[in-house]
Order: structure tokens, then C-alpha cells, then sequence
């Protein structure tokens, strides 16, 4: 389907578009169980059933999903699954960080391992689903509180389930001129698991975790730590001061299954009075090299406070088009065919993206040293003034001022209506050798597989990200085992060089802490068996069993 | 398109909050908000199809959105609650199209 059918639609009933979608659905179904999903691992029907009945009495009959049909939204993933490895037992859905600890205490009586999500959108790593089969999701999205901001200081502190929309509306609705910093799905996605997850946005405080500040957290035997200054008899500086006194523990509960964060302050920005976004085209596939080595003293100098962005052409393009638009040949899609489709489109091979913000007269003393810096490298730099409504520049232009937006998410139509995509992201110093080496390895391993070189490199500020999606076609069984067979092989070859990825989706994380250090995983695990004897915290979690 | 070149903002102060400490609301919200804040960023943004203007029948609506069926996320009980699904649906079939909106 290339678009919404309204006579498929009517000629489906609800069950039929389950068992189209979701094959599981029907097989469960067929089974003659309706009622019972995947369970945890070495529990039983009747345990889990007790377990279950435990858990209504806590948060309410209707915040447990625990039967196939009521809980078929936390099996939504975009990452290839070919096995159906990372589908939860069902959802449990509290409101307090009390019901979060009389949860936790029932989960260590039954060993129940819970997966905590804050609204689950984590697309292109596995959105709510588990690092392993039966694990029940801990749905935070109903903890939806802003319990402050204070606009003096630029801190907010929130429940996991606010999302940045929520959070957007709260500022818009008090005249209180912060600015967000969003990460790609902004609009449905939640600042305190993005931030958990390490993620980024494009506006100077686009490094979430650095910018974040005192949290409250359930640890695995139900106590409440308060991180920071959180835990002192005046907490007032729970969210100006990060270090509080003693070892830094909020780094513990960051890509991590040590804990469940039920509070977490933030830092935001002050509005700008004003703000100027930029973009450079440079022609060629070969010119990263020299973007980066342009773009580096900028970004370490603060000159450009905003992360970097190297936009390639066929990511960009795959935003707003499907790959039948501009290739219709074999294998993957060629750099001329990219080219073309690009130029039309007023777009380079690579499309860097950054902007200055500060007074008139700050940004009128810095725009020509970067403008100078950045024409010497080839660089067309280009503005408003020359960009005008280019439906890319606005993005870019909407997101490097904490915009929200759910545009490029597009990109997971690229190969048909089926949708599919897996982030790979693995991080290299800010030097422009590693990036010839690095797109050339994408696009061996890509092109074994059949996959386009969609890509991009962030210079955050002294690191390189190259952000890698690996697009693909969920509906089709055969392009979703060769996208998990392509995705291995990435991480696997991109890691042999020393290029780890910064984070990954619930299928690779064994994979991926594995080119950390069997000391560090084996510290972890020591971690793990003294915080959380039972397992019942999101064991897989970046690799923690 | 909004202009994204030079944008002055406002220097307001704020000073009163009103962050809560409440227990979270369960006041549906209405359909065009829900349509607005979650459905209208791809639906009609050039990234999903358009959906306003066709009555598309509710019992199809909710399965959808339940599910995330094709290259659509779930939406949760939790993020939209069923009666404000059912709002939505019942919403969204007598919508009208709206000639701004742009699908693929």
C-alpha cells in the first residue's frame, strides 16, 4: 500500500488488520489462548496470573495490558526483529513513584523483570520492546507531571511521561521565554528518556545528559534515591547544582537498568534574542573530509555552539521521498542518481547545518569569521535570504531552535509503506581522515546487503557521530533478515576499527557492549548483582544481564 | 512555511508557574488537540497520508492507531486514552479536508 486505502480499511475488520500486521497476533489467536502473551522467562501461567492480579491492585484493573489485545501497541518496532525476540509479556502503567515502588516490590517477590519506558518512542532502537521475550513493559507515561520551572534559572524538573509537546505547551501557555531542546520526534517523545538514553538535539543544549540535573529514582528494592543535592534537608538546589557531594551518580541511571528514574531535572535555555540559521552545500561525497576539518576549530571554540550537522544528500532526500522517486535500477541507489535527485531538490551531497543565536551585534562580530573559515573550504553558505520555504532548510531551521517536529521521521518509508529503520551510530574522534575510511565501510556493508548509504555525521563537539539509518522493508520477512544480518555486520565491522556505537536498538546491546571491555561489562555485572539481586530491572539493558 | 532566518524573540517574564504537584489529569482532551499535537505532525505534513476529509470509518481508526500499522508508530492507552480514541475516530470521519494539508 502506498497510501491509506480506504476500501482495504473497510474491507478489514479489526482483527483481520491485526493478523495483517502482526502475525503473532493471529497465531495467538489461532492457539485457542486469546488471553496470554509471551511470558516472562521460567514463570508459569499461574504465577504470572498471580503476578498480574497483584499488580491491578496496585495501579487499577484498566493499567495492566496483559492479554494479546490490549497490549499489541507495546510490540510496535521499527528495528528488524526476524525472530520476535523482543516482545513483552504485557504493561503495567503506574501513576506515582509510590505505585512505581509497590510494583518494584511485587516484581522481586514473583521475579518479574520489568522494562521501563517513559513514553516508548525510542524509534529506530526499539521504541517500548524489551532487550528479551516476556519482559513486562513499566509504562511511565501516565507520571506526566511538570513539578517545576523556574524561569530565573532556566530548570524544569518532570515526570518521566511529559512529553516535549507537554512540556512546549507549559512554556507557551506561562510566557516563559525557554527554549526546548528536542531530539528528532520531539512532539511524542519524552525529555527525561531521551535524556536516559543519552540522546541529542540540535540547539547548544543539544547534549541531553550534560544539561541535565538531579534525579529521583526507584532503585530495585523499592527505596527512593535522590541524586545531587536532592537529598539534603533544603533541596532548593536540587536543579542549579549538578555534582552534589561524593561519587556522581546520575550516570548510573543513564543507559542503564540500575534503577527507574521517576524524577529528573533539566536545564533549559533562554531564549536568544535572536537567532540565525545556517547552511553550507558542499557538491561532492568526498568533501566530509574537509567539512569536518572546517567545522572542528569552529565547533571546539564555541564559535558555533550548536552541534554541527552533515546532513548526506540520500537522508535528506528520504525524508520527503521514496526511494522509487529517484532509483528504480538494482542494488543500492548510486551517488549520481543521488546527485541528480538532490540538485533538484536545491541540496548538496553533504548539507551542513548549524546556526549562530545571541544579540545582533554578537552575531554580526561571528558570522564573518565562520563565513570566511567555511567559503575557504568550498562551501556554499547559504541562509534564509537564498533558501527561502526549501522544505529542508525549515526542518533543519525548526529543530536548531527546539522546533518540534516529526518530519524526518519520513524516513522510515523510503522502501515502501512498510516502514523499517535501525539506527547505527557509532562515534570516532572530530577528524576528517576518519571519514572517508568510515562512509567507505558503510557502503561496503550496506551495498553486500542491498542497502542505500543513508547517513549523516554530527560533530557534537570534539566527537564525530555518523548516524547510519538502515532503512529497509518491515512487511517484507526476507529485507528484515537481511536488514538484522546488514546491521550485524556494521557493528561488528565498524568495531573492529575501533568505531563503537554510542547507543543501540534491544536487539544489538549484547552485541555492542561486547566492543567495550570485558572489564567494563564485567564491573557492570558486579553493579547490577548488588543493586538489583533479582534481575528485575531491564536485564539486556546496553547489555547488563 | 514560517520564516526561520532572523526571529526576535520575546523577552517576557514569567514569574508565576503553576507546576503541579497534583496527581496527573485524566480530562480527555479534545480531537482537534489530539489531532493536532500527535496525528497532524506526519498526517497532512507531507510525511503520512492524508487522512482529514475522507471518512475513514472509526472501527478501522482505532486498530490503526492502537497498533501502528505499516510504517506508523503505536499510540498507547497511556498517550491516548480510549475515550479520547474514540473522540478522535468518531472526529476524524466528519472531518473536512483541509487544503493546507499535504500527503504522501
Amino acid at each position: 500500500m502506498t497510501d491509506l486505502d480506504r476500501r482495504d480499511i473497510l474491507g478489514m475488520g479489526a482483527l483481520g488488520l491485526a493478523a495483517a500486521a502482526f502475525p503473532g497476533f493471529a497465531s495467538a489467536q489461532e492457539g485457542g489462548d486469546a488471553a496470554m502473551r509471551v511470558l516472562p522467562p521460567d514463570m508459569d501461567r499461574e504465577t504470572f496470573g498471580r503476578a498480574v492480579a497483584e499488580l491491578r491492585a496496585i495501579v487499577g484493573e484498566n493499567w495492566v495490558l496483559a492479554d494479546v489485545e490490549s497490549a499489541i501497541s507495546y510490540d510496535k518496532s521499527y528495528i528488524p526483529d526476524p525472530r520476535d525476540m523482543h516482545v513483552p509479556s504485557g504493561a503495567v502503567a503506574p501513576a506515582s513513584a509510590e505505585e512505581v515502588q509497590a510494583i518494584v516490590r511485587v516484581a522481586n517477590r514473583y521475579r518479574l523483570p520489568l522494562w521501563p519506558v517513559s513514553t516508548g518512542k525510542n524509534m529506530g532502537y526499539g521504541q517500548a520492546t524489551p532487550a528479551t521475550p516476556g519482559q513486562m513493559v513499566l509504562d511511565l507515561k501516565r507520571m506526566n507531571r511538570i513539578l517545576d520551572v523556574d524561569p530565573d534559572l532556566g530548570t524544569a524538573l518532570l515526570e518521566p511521561g511529559v512529553t516535549y509537546q507537554q512540556l512546549q505547551n507549559y512554556l507557551d501557555d506561562n510566557a516563559i521565554p525557554l527554549w526546548l531542546d528536542v531530539p528528532t520526534v520531539g512532539p511524542i517523545a519524552s525529555p527525561v528518556g531521551n535524556t536516559l538514553d543519552r540522546g541529542v538535539g540540535y540547539t547548544p543544549y543539544g547534549d541531553h545528559f550534560t544539561f541535565q540535573c538531579g534525579m529521583e529514582v526507584v532503585l530495585p528494592d523499592g527505596e527512593i534515591l535522590r541524586t545531587g543535592m536532592g537529598s539534603t534537608s533544603n533541596p532548593s538546589a536540587w536543579q542549579a547544582f549538578k555534582w552534589g557531594y561524593g561519587p556522581y551518580l546520575d550516570g548510573l541511571f543513564t543507559q542503564s537498568n540500575f534503577g527507574i528514574v521517576t524524577k529528573m531535572g533539566m536545564w533549559l535555555m533562554p531564549a536568544p534574542p535572536v537567532y540565525k540559521p545556517f547552511m553550507i552545500r558542499h557538491p561532492d561525497m568526498e568533501d566530509v573530509a574537509k567539512i569536518v576539518e572546517t567545522m572542528r576549530p569552529l565547533r571546539v571554540s564555541s564559535l558555533i555552539p550548536n552541534v554541527n550537522l552533515m546532513m548526506g544528500a540520500a537522508y535528506q532526500l528520504a525524508m520527503f521521498n521514496r526511494r522509487s522517486d529517484v532509483w528504480d535500477g538494482e542494488g543500492p541507489v548510486t551517488d549520481e542518481a543521488i546527485k541528480r535527485a538532490a540538485r533538484a531538490e536545491g541540496l548538496g551531497m553533504w548539507n551542513t547545518y548549524f546556526a549562530l543565536y545571541g544579540t545582533e551585534e554578537m552575531i554580526a562580530a561571528i558570522e564573518p569569521i565562520v563565513t570566511g573559515a567555511i567559503e575557504a573550504s568550498d562551501g556554499e553558505v547559504l541562509t534564509e535570504v537564498e533558501m527561502g520555504d526549501n522544505p529542508y532548510f525549515h526542518h533543519h531551521a525548526t529543530l536548531m531552535r527546539g522546533g518540534l517536529s516529526l518530519e524526518e521521521i519520513g524516513i522510515v518509508r523510503w522502501k515502501g509503506a512498510g516502514g523499517g529503520l535501525a539506527w547505527f551510530a557509532p562515534v570516532a574522534p572530530a577528524k576528517g581522515e576518519e571519514t572517508a575510511q568510515q562512509t567507505q565501510l558503510a557502503k561496503q556493508i550496506l551495498g553486500r546487503h542491498g542497502f542505500d548509504y543513508t547517513a549523516a555525521y554530527a560533530i557534537g563537539w570534539r566527537e564525530l557521530h555518523h548516524i547510519i539509518a538502515l532503512l529497509y522493508d518491515k512487511s517484507d520477512p526476507e529485507d528484515e533478515a537481511r536488514a538484522d544480518q546488514c546491521y550485524r555486520e556494521l557493528v561488528t565491522g565498524f568495531g573492529e576499527r575501533g568505531w563503537a556505537s554510542y547507543r543501540t536498538g534491544v536487539a544489538s546491546m549484547d552485541l555492542v557492549a561486547s566492543q567495550y571491555g570485558e572489564t567494563n561489562r564485567a564491573f557492570n555485572a558486579k553493579l547490577k548483582r548488588a543493586i538489583d539481586p533479582n534481575g528485575i530491572i531491564a536485564p539486556g539493558k546496553s547489555g547488563i544481564a | 512555511m514560517r520564516p526561520a532566518a532572523i526571529v526576535v524573540l520575546g523577552t517576557a517574564l514569567a514569574t508565576a508557574c503553576g507546576a503541579s504537584n497534583a496527581p496527573p489529569s485524566d480530562t480527555p482532551r479534545p480531537p482537534e488537540q489530539v489531532y493536532r499535537e500527535t496525528c497532524g505532525y506526519c498526517h497532512g505534513a507531507n510525511v503520512g497520508p492524508v487522512i482529514r476529509g475522507r471518512q475513514l470509518p472509526p472501527a478501522a481508526v482505532r486498530p490503526i492507531v492502537r497498533q501502528g500499522s505499516n510504517a506508523m508508530p503505536a499510540f498507547r492507552p497511556t498517550e491516548i486514552s480510549d475515550s479520547e480514541l474514540d473522540a478522535l475516530a468518531v472526529w476524524l470521519e466528519a472531518s473536512e479536508a483541509d487544503p493546507q494539508e499535504q500527503g504522501q
